[in-house]
Order: structure tokens, then sequence, then C-alpha cells
């Protein structure tokens, strides 16, 4: 094995470092200079070495798939449950960005816990390091049982991060719901699991030397069904439906944990509650762990969603009306942290409409941009709160600009990103998922269309409230004494925010898609990577699919070619995206920017309350479920069941005759009444039997 | 001689335990309890059975003597285990061991008695896991009862007469029954059997053998469902099913948690092993033929004890009925009649054992020191109490069904087989099953409900007492259940599962009934 798989040996390292941080952490954390923090710098690093050199291998070779162990096997059951590990170009892409943002993370809680004196550290770094170990788990199964497994783990964790100051009300109550919100969408995901055993017998999402794969079997199925042949021997479909239409209602179940998950609409009310937990883990659950989980689910089963195009349809939707019903919420905002997640959920919105779209390139590009400047923003954020003490409110901040430069410009890098302003990494992106969705819908597809429209409206308000933020933080005068003076910030935070700020500026070069339409010697290198992925899971495959099932094409504009399409739609977000930013340089520019949120008249209640979201779901599940519907059995079972016991025990003469017993008190007398009972019982039943014929005959 | 051993180091154990003097029983028991504990662990290491006990396998650990002769039928002393009996065996011990560590604290007053009784208690639940005799399964069966009955009338809480009586009148009116539904079985059989034997009784019942009764006004059909509906209402009481199950919440609450531990953790078990000895291995048909009844019994027993739980304001109460809930997992499995849903199923048994035990036991170190259990009399307490609390999050997550730990293994096991299962034609199990599935969503809403109001935020409480620290003898129980539910959990096949998917292999390829069922076989 180690002869073979090289480097590939240390894979389960990856994930195990981060594991053994937590276990350290758990059991030694409070002895340790930091309390852990170290450890999990330590293991995060590891993990983050261990994954480029993942990458440096799948780059010069192939890649690689390792069984770890059987779960579940043998011969007493029909098919066997096993955790193994798929290494390819889109698990190692995001085993490296899952890895650098946790490692930044981790450096930069030393700044915003250690040095905040925050108590309860070890608990703290061993969640960290259990969160990102889970994570990376997920990242890297190779069947989408195990997936599930460290996807649940992953909710966990956050369930524990978020709630991590259980001394107060608010943060349990929003673990709670985030954990609750998830589930809820689990539950779907779970069923879909269990379907897709039952339907094909495994959950491999195949890889090299995987034999069989459920989106492979689930092709066959299809063509087989196209080409009038039977379907192939191991895949059974249920309650009579045709393979496309049942493996729909399985792509569809599944779609339920991704959107639970990655806080799609409905279930992105758990999202801004998040907010609760430190600013550290809401970086690293908005831009590389839980939330991110969700999207990369459906780009690791990309093979199987690509051959349904309701289901794309759908997710391409879903992500278009979540990109955009979120960021109108996000122009209100008071808190720092609020906008932000807003603008998560947005912007997950665009990635789920990129792969909805048929931009499966273009949607892992904007995971991995997204990843590098939200946590980028939220750490600036973290940075930010820092020196303001812990007040999040930015009508107390203003002129922060002069007070703290590198966390200024990291921050104005990542909002010039977020906003989609060129050349900053957010604007190649997002222009992708939005052009690839153009294109198909130009194509043969014209539903898309639909949803190309919503995310570009989205791209306006996401340029507005982007600048609205960082005018009202950065700009004008300070509006209180903490932002009159605020605190340092150290090193442990700079330098993460330094990096990343870089980083979300610059790595939109790895696909510069108009760039290299013009100049041909410019690579799209993520293009090219992930078209040579393993035979059945990469870039090329997939367009094959979905144009042969999807019936998914590249239109153009009429009168303006392919070229003059990729301009034009560019041109389009660009000037949307500035657009945007200009009416926020308008509105709040000056020393002493107003709130103008009166302007919206009755519209801004609306979206103060964030379109009433919560107020539903808390009913469904605190007045409706926890309150009639728990109630009312609880006083059936009291009442009518457990009721009708009572009275008949009142009345039996048997059970009467033991109640008045028990008035006495004599409590060992039961003892004889128990034995006797059984005997008189042996002994009718042994005079019926005629046992005892020998005897009385 | 293993068994035999075992049972007899209870026996001897609560014997000695009884006249020690109060002050060093509890450590005496305690100790003692650690050499069945061994030698069950012993036994796990060495066995050997394969197949299923009641269908022709190969027994570990079998011993056979006829003991008395009665009419026709030879009654003996028949024991032995398979890779269905084993864990549960396995789980008693373990189980009695931890529940005598965490009485420690709670139990105060005749302490030699307390602990000769459950010592006593252990003795009968090795023998009705590894009885193959009707008659000696019966006489454990019975014999559980009188030590449960004093434990909880004597050792619980203020009402706890009212509980041990219902708890006593249910389960014996259920234990009449039972024994009504199955001696019509074996008189039904006539001569075709010559002793009570399990194993005798079960093939003959597979064979075909089942005759008339009453000169034949019951025929053999109506004979088996009257039986199997007998049967499964006096072992379903057990378990219990809806709507049997009002005797479980006053049982739980009245009995001392180290009792709770117990009843939850193995005596429910009992109805749930012996609905899979019985009913679903003797009239494999009948179960098929009623597989619609039977799901939507599981899928009530499921939802409707997942919404009481979220209906109440006790913690032990909230944990007395997700084991309704949880139990109801397991009907769905066996009824499956695939290899993953009664390996899940019997998966399940063991696997939540092991956490309504680690729950029950969390609640009880919680009213060791507040003396309370309502949730809406503290909060906060997880600063006082780290590791408590630590361990209470930890089995709530195991209860809803987190990855890596037993009851995910379980729960997906049997989602899996009873998804996948024909029994009810037209895919309909697998119906039954998303409905089922549901419960995953409420078990995690009223636990997490429940920690969110009595564990976290600021720190309130108006008892008088001083809400601190839990010993550590307290403690060591919860730590020992996590590591054990958390092995299970990621190891299933290399502790429990192998054996019993092993051991429920017969029952799957369906015997006899396969094609007399027209509303479909058995699965692959």
């Amino acid at each position: 094995m180690a002869a073979e798989g090289g480097i590939f040996t240390f894979a389960p390292a990856i994930a195990v470092l981060p594991f053994v941080s937590f276990l350290i952490a758990l059991s030694a954390g409070r002895y340790m200079p930091k309390k852990g923090a170290f450890a999990g710098i330590a293991a995060t690093g590891g993990s983050l070495l261990l994954s480029l050199l993942m990458v440096a291998q799948v780059a010069s070779g192939h890649a690689h798939h390792m069984e770890l162990y059987t779960w579940v096997g043998g011969e007493g059951v029909p098919f066997e449950l096993t955790f193994g590990i798929l290494l390819d170009q889109l698990s190692t892409l995001m085993l490296v960005i899952v890895s650098t943002i946790a490692f930044l993370v981790h450096v930069f809680s030393l700044g915003y816990m250690n040095d905040e004196g925050e108590p309860g550290l070890p608990r703290y770094y061993a969640e960290l390091g259990l969160f990102t170990a889970s994570m990376l788990a997920f990242v890297f199964s190779d069947n989408i049982l195990m997936a599930f497994m460290f996807f649940e783990l992953v909710g966990l964790c956050s369930y524990l991060l978020i709630g991590f100051w259980f001394r107060r009300s608010g943060p349990p109550s929003a673990a709670k719901k985030a954990f609750l919100v998830t589930r809820f969408g689990d539950y779907f995901f779970l069923i879909g699991v269990v379907g897709i055993f039952a339907t094909f017998g495994t959950g491999m999402f195949g890889g090299p030397g995987v034999e069989e794969s459920f989106p492979v079997l689930a092709e066959e199925a299809m063509s087989a069904m196209a080409a009038g042949e039977a379907m192939p021997e191991a895949v059974t479909t249920f309650f009579g439906l045709s393979p496309g239409a049942w493996f729909g209602v399985l792509g569809l179940l599944v779609l339920g944990g991704v959107m639970g998950k990655s806080a799609q609409f409905p279930f992105h009310t758990w999202l801004p509650d998040a907010m609760e937990g430190p600013t550290p883990v809401s970086a690293l659950i908005h831009a590389a762990t839980m939330v991110a989980a969700g999207v990369y689910l459906v780009a690791r089963m990309y093979g199987f969603y690509a051959l349904l195009p309701t289901l794309l349809a759908i997710i391409a939707f879903v992500g278009g009306f979540t990109a955009l019903f979120a960021a109108t919420m996000g122009v209100v905002k008071d808190e720092i942290k609020q906008v932000l997640a807003y603008s998560t959920i947005s912007q997950y919105g665009y990635i789920m409409l990129g792969l909805g779209g048929g931009g499966y390139v273009a949607g892992v590009f904007h995971l991995t941009t997204h990843a590098f400047f939200k946590a980028l923003l939220f750490l600036g954020a973290g940075s930010v709160i820092i020196a303001m003490h812990h007040n999040e409110d930015m009508w107390e901040m203003g002129g922060l600009k002069d007070r703290m430069p590198v966390t200024y410009y990291a921050f104005l890098s990542g909002s010039l990103a977020l906003a989609g302003i060129v050349p900053f990494s957010g604007f190649w992106s997002k222009d992708e998922v939005l052009y690839e969705t153009l294109v198909h819908g130009l194509g043969g597809s014209p539903i898309l269309l639909g949803a190309y429209l919503m995310g570009i409206v989205a791209v306006f308000f996401t340029g507005f409230y982007t600048f609205r933020m960082v005018l009202l933080t950065f700009h004008g005068d300070p509006r209180s004494d903490l932002a009159e003076d605020p605190e340092p910030v150290r090193w442990n935070v700079k330098i993460p925010l330094a990096i990343l700020g870089t980083l979300a500026a610059v790595v939109g070069v790895i696909n510069l898609v108009p760039v290299h339409a013009v100049v041909g010697a410019v690579p799209e290198f993520l293009h090219d990577w992930l078209f040579h992925g393993p035979e059945t899971l990469n870039g090329a495959h997939y367009e094959e699919l979905t144009e042969q099932f999807a019936g998914y094409s590249a239109g153009a504009i009429p009168g303006l070619g392919g070229l003059g399409t990729l301009f034009a739609s560019a041109g389009v977000s660009l000037a949307v995206a500035l657009a945007g930013s200009a009416l926020a340089l308008g509105l709040y520019r000056g020393p002493d920017p107003a709130e103008h949120t009166e302007k919206l008249g009755a519209l801004k209640t609306v979206l103060y309350n964030n379109y009433y979201q919560d107020e539903y779901q808390v009913w469904l599940a605190q007045d409706l479920t926890e309150g009639t519907v728990a109630g009312t059995a609880k006083r059936f079972d009291d009442g009518v069941v457990d009721g009708l016991v009572n009275r008949v025990s009142d009345v039996s003469l048997v059970s009467g005759y033991f109640l008045r017993r028990v008035q006495t008190g004599i409590v060992s007398n039961y003892a004889a009444l128990i034995t006797l009972g059984l005997v008189v019982l042996l002994v009718a039943f042994g005079i019926m039997g005629g046992w005892f014929g020998g005897v009385f005959a | 001689m293993m068994i035999e051993a075992l049972i007899g180091l209870c026996l001897l154990g609560a014997g000695v335990v009884m006249f020690t003097p109060d002050r060093y029983a509890a450590k005496v028991a305690f100790g003692w309890s650690l050499l069945p504990l061994a030698l069950s662990g012993l036994m796990l290491l060495n066995f050997d059975g394969t197949g299923n006990a009641l269908l022709g396998g190969t027994l570990a650990f079998e011993e056979q003597f006829t003991w008395i002769t009665l009419g026709p039928y030879d009654l003996s002393w028949h024991v032995g285990l398979d890779g269905i009996s084993m864990p549960l065996v396995a789980l008693s011990t373990l189980l009695t061991s931890l529940a005598i560590l965490s009485a420690w604290t709670p139990i105060t007053k005749r302490q030699n008695q307390f602990y000769g009784l459950v010592l006593l208690l252990e003795a009968s639940l090795v023998g009705v896991f590894a009885a193959l005799d009707f008659f000696l399964y019966f006489v454990f069966w019975e014999a559980v009862l009188i030590p449960m009955y004093f434990l909880v009338g004597i050792w619980g809480g203020a009402r706890r007469k009212y509980a041990a009586i219902k708890f006593f009148v249910y389960t014996n009116i259920a234990s009449l029954v039972l024994f009504i539904g199955f001696f019509g079985l074996v008189f039904g059989l006539g001569d075709s059997i010559s002793s009570l034997d399990l194993p005798e009784i079960a093939q003959a019942l597979r064979a075909g053998e089942l005759g008339s009764l009453a000169g034949g006004l019951i025929g053999p059909e109506l004979l088996a469902l009257s039986a199997f509906v007998a049967m499964f209402i006096g072992f379903g009481v057990k378990v219990p099913i809806v709507p049997f199950h009002t005797w479980l919440p006053d049982a739980h609450v009245e009995a001392p948690t180290p009792i709770s531990v117990l009843l939850a953790g193995v005596l429910l078990k009992m109805g749930t092993y012996a609905l899979l000895r019985f009913n679903f291995t003797m009239l494999p048909e009948v179960a098929r033929s009623l597989a619609v009844p039977i799901a939507a019994l599981a899928v009530i027993s499921v939802i409707y004890g997942a919404l009481l739980a979220l209906g109440q304001s006790d913690l032990k109460r909230v944990v007395a009925y997700s084991s309704v809930s949880s139990m109801g997992y397991v009907i769905l499995g066996l009824v499956a009649y695939t290899s993953y849903g009664l390996g899940g199923a019997t998966f399940q048994m063991v696997s939540h054992g092991l956490i309504s035990g680690l729950m029950f036991a969390c609640v009880g170190v919680i009213y060791n020191v507040t003396h309370t259990r309502e949730i809406g009399d503290m909060a906060g307490i997880a600063e006082r109490m780290p590791l408590t609390v630590g361990a209470f999050v930890a089995g709530a997550f195991a209860y809803a069904g987190l990855p890596l730990m037993a009851g995910f293994a379980a729960e997906f096991f049997i989602f899996v087989g009873a998804f996948q299962s024909t029994v009810i034609a037209g895919n309909g199990m697998a119906v039954m099953t998303a409905l089922a599935m549901f419960g995953i969503v409420i078990v995690a809403g009223y636990l997490l409900w429940a920690m969110q109001r009595s564990l976290f935020g600021p720190f309130e409480f108006d008892g008088d007492y001083d809400v601190t620290r839990a010993a550590r003898h307290d403690v060591v129980p919860l730590v020992v259940l996590i590591i054990v539910i958390i092995a299970l959990g990621t190891f299933p096949d290399d502790t429990f599962f192998r054996m019993i998917t092993d051991a429920v292999g017969p029952l799957v390829d369906g015997g006899p009934a396969e094609a007399a069922i027209g509303s479909g076989g058995g699965s692959s």
C-alpha cells in the first residue's frame, strides 16, 4: 500500500491531524501555553502542507482512491458500507481551501480569543479542531454515506461553536436553531442517502479503481431507458417510477441537505442567528466549512445532477432567488456581521446558480474565491470588533480607516471582491457564474434566463450593501468614543488579514475566462484542472452529460456571437455592480451619513424583519409542533390512553385488591402474590395441556 | 458451563451482598459485579456461535439436559448464545455494573438489599437472553419482575407504589396474554413436538406442522394469527409499543435512577428480543401478512413517542418517552425482514440500551446535585457541572443519531433495511420508513430544547442545594458509556453487527414462508 500509494498514503493524516489536536486540546489544553491553540495551528498547518502535496501529486499524476476500512460488510448484508478517500482535482482543491482557512482562523483566534482573555479556551480549540477534521473528512469522502456522516459532524461542531458562549442566553438558542434547521434539511438528505443505497446498492461517487458508482449507474440506466433497453441489473427504481423520475426524487431529497447547510431559501434563517458565535468561527463556518459543505456536495455528485434537467433548473432557481432575496435584506442591516451573514447566503445562492446553470467550473470557481474573500471579510470584521470592544453596530463606528489601516485595506480588498469589481477575484468568478447561466439560457434552456435575471439584479444590491458597510465602518467621522480610540490589534490578527487580503485580490487569476478568450496564451487554470479529473468525475464529462441529458448548449446574444456575449455579460454585471456601489457612495459618503432607510417606506419594516421568515418558522416549530401538537398528544396520552388504563384498573377486582393492599404499606406481601400468580398460571396451563395426565390418570 | 457460571456468579453475589453490612454494600456489590462483567467479556472474546439459535445454528456455550418430564413434554435446562443474544448478555452485565456505580450517591437506605436485588435482576436478565426452553425462559421472564417490583416500590420516588403496581399489573397481564398465545401454538403443534424447546417449536412451526385446535373449530391459520396477536400484545407491552406504553413513564419517573438505567437499558429489550425470537422467527408468514399494521404501529410509536417527549417538562420523562420512539424503530426493522432491517433492529436494542442508560445516568447525576428534574427549575448549570453537562450533550447527540455513535449506525441500518423491504406491496415500506425517519428531527428538537433551557444560558437555580461538580464515581459510568457508544458506532461490524447479521441471516431467507405470501417474498 505504502509503495503504490506514495505520498497518498499520508492522505488520512489530513483529517487525522486536526482530530488529534481536538484530543490534545480536550484532554491537556488547559495545561498548555495558549490553551491548545498551538496544537491546532500545528495540526491545520500540517493539513495544509499535506493538502498542497496532494494537489501536486494529483497534478503530476492521477487522482487516487483508497479504501480506509469497511464499516459494515461480510456475507450477511446485501451491500457493503465503507469508508474511503477520494483524492481528485475537486477534493484536493477543496482540501487546500479548507485547511488554509482553518489555519488562518486558528492564528487569528490567538488575537480574538486568547488576547481577549476568554475562558473555556481548551474547549474552543478542541471544537475548532474537530470542526476542521470533520470538514476535511467530508471533503475527501469517497461515498455519500461517509459524506453524510461527516456532514452531520460538521453540523454538531457548528452547534457547539455557535453556542460557545453558553453562559449567555442568545448563543445556545442560535446554536439550537442552526442545528434544527439544518437537521430538517438533513432529514430529506438521509432519506436520499438511504434511497440511493436501496436503488443502486452503492453510494460511491466514482474515481480511479471504483467499479460501481451511483452517478455512473444512473447514467447507464437513463441511457438504457432512452435506447429502449433493459435497465442495468444493479439498479432498482421505486414506486414504479421511470429512472429519470425516481432519480429526480432522490436528487431532490439530497438537495434538502444541501439547502439546509448552504442556507438556501427557505432554510436560510439559521445563518444570521449563527452570528452569536465567536467571529473566527463565523469565518470558518461561512467560508470553508458548514455552509460550503452543501454546495460542495452538489459539485461532488455533479455527474448525478447533470442527468436531471429539472433538478438543475431547481438548483439554478433556488440559487438565483436566494442570491437576490438575501441581498435585499443585507441593505438595511445595522450590524457589520449581519450584513456579512446575508451576503454569505446571497453568495452561496450564486454558487448554486452556477451549478444549476450548467457552470460546474464556474460554481467551483466562485466557491473558491468566495472562501477567501468571505473569510477575509469576517476576520476583518473580527478585527474591527476587537478594536470596538465587541460593539458590532456600524452606526457607532466610522473613521476607522486611518486608525487601523491594515484592516481597512484588507477589508477593502475583500469588499471589492464581494461586490464584483474588476480585477478583484469575485468579479471573475461571479461573472463566470452569470455568463454560464446566460449562455445556457440562450441556448436550449430559456428557463434559466429567469434565474439569470435574479442573479443580475442581486449584483446591484450586493454592490450597494457592500459599500454601505465599508463606508459606515471605515469612512466619515468616528461616531462614538470607541471608534475614536479603537483598541489596537496585534500581528496575529494582521497577518491572516494581509494574506487573505492578497488572495482575495488575486485569486481570480486561476480562471480568467474573458482574458483567455482574447489572449489564448493566458490559461484558464481551474478549467483545465477540473477538466482533467478522473474519467467520470471531470468537467468534460459533466459537459457532455448536461448536453446529452439536460439539453444544455451554449447560445449567444443574437448578433453578438460567442465572444461578444462573453464581454456583454461581463460588461453588464460590472456595470450593475458599479451602479450599486455608486449609489451607496452617493448616500453614505461624507463625515456623518444619514440612515436613508425611511425612503424605503413600508418596505423598510419588511426588510428589517427579514420578510417575516423567522416568524413563521418559529411558529411552525414552537407554537404549532411543540405547543399545539405535542401538547395535544400529551393531553391525549394522559387523559385518554393512560386514563383508560387507570379506569380499567380501578374497577377491576384484581388491581382494586392490589391498590388497597398498597395502602396498607406491606410491600413484601407482593412477592408471595407474584409467585403465587405465576404458579397458578403454570398449573392451570399444565392441567389444560395434560402435563399432569400421568399423575391424575 | 459459562452461562451457568455467569448466572451463578450473579446469584452468589446477590446472596453475599444481602448479608454485607450497609456501609460496605455499595463497594462490595460494584466489585462483585465486575466478575460477571469480566466473564461476559471473556465469553464475547471466545464467542464461536454461527447461525440462528432457533433455526439450526451452532450455539456458543450451549448446555442442554432434561430437567422434568411433564406429560408429553420434556422440560429441559437449555441455554446457549447466538449472535443475537450474546450482545444483549454483554449489554446486561455492563449496564448492571454501571448502574451499581451510579447508585452510590442516591441510594442511602437499605443498601445491602438494594444491591442484592440488582444482582438478582442481573441473573434473571442473563437467563432471559440465554434460555432456549420455554419453561426456563418464562421462569426467568417472570423472575425479572420480582426484583424490579421491589426496586421501584421501595427505593422509588413519591408515587413509587402506584408506579410499582402499575408496572406489575401491566406486565403480568401481558405475561398472561402471551402465555395463552404461546400455549395455543404448543397445543396446535400436537404430537409434532415432544418438548418446550424453543428451537424445536420454531422449526416445527416454520415447517408448517401447526394443526387445529378445539376439534377443528380453530384452523391453523386462525390459530397462528391469534397466537401472533396475543404474543405481539404480550411482548409489546414490555417494549413498549403504543398504545401499551403508559406504564413506562410512571415506572421511570418513580424508579431510582440506577434502576431506570436498567429498565430502559435492558428490560425493554426483553420485549423486542422476545418479539424477534417468537413472533418474527416462529410465525414469519403471519408477520408478513400483518406487515402494514405492524409497520404502522412502529411509525406511530416513533412519531407519537417523540411528540410526547416534546411535550414533557421533566427531564426524566423526556428521556422515558423517547424510549418509546426509539423502540418503534426496532419494530420497523424487524418487520422489514431484510438483513439490514433485522440486524439494525438488534443493533438498536444494544445501542439504545447504552444511550438511554447514559441519558438516565446523566439525569440522575443532575438530580443528585439539584434535587429536581424540572426543566424550568434550573438554567445554565453547565457552568457548575461541566463534565456532566458534557456527557449529557454527548448522550443527547447520540440519541439524535449523530454519526460515529451507536444510535446512528443502528438507525441507518434499520432505515436502509426497511426502505428496500418488499413486505408491503408497492414499496409501502419505503413510505413507512420515510415517515418514521421524521423522528430524527423531533428527537433533536426536544433534546436540544431541553438542553438550551436547563443546561445553558445564565445560571439560575432556586433550590437550597449547592450546585457543584458531581462526584467522580458518578461521572465514571457516563464516560465509559460514551466510549462504548462511540466504539460501537465507529466499528459496528467488529463489535456486534457481524455476529448479528450472521444470526439473523436464516430469517432473511424466509424459509417456507417465502413462497406462500403473495404480497412479496423476502429480500435479496
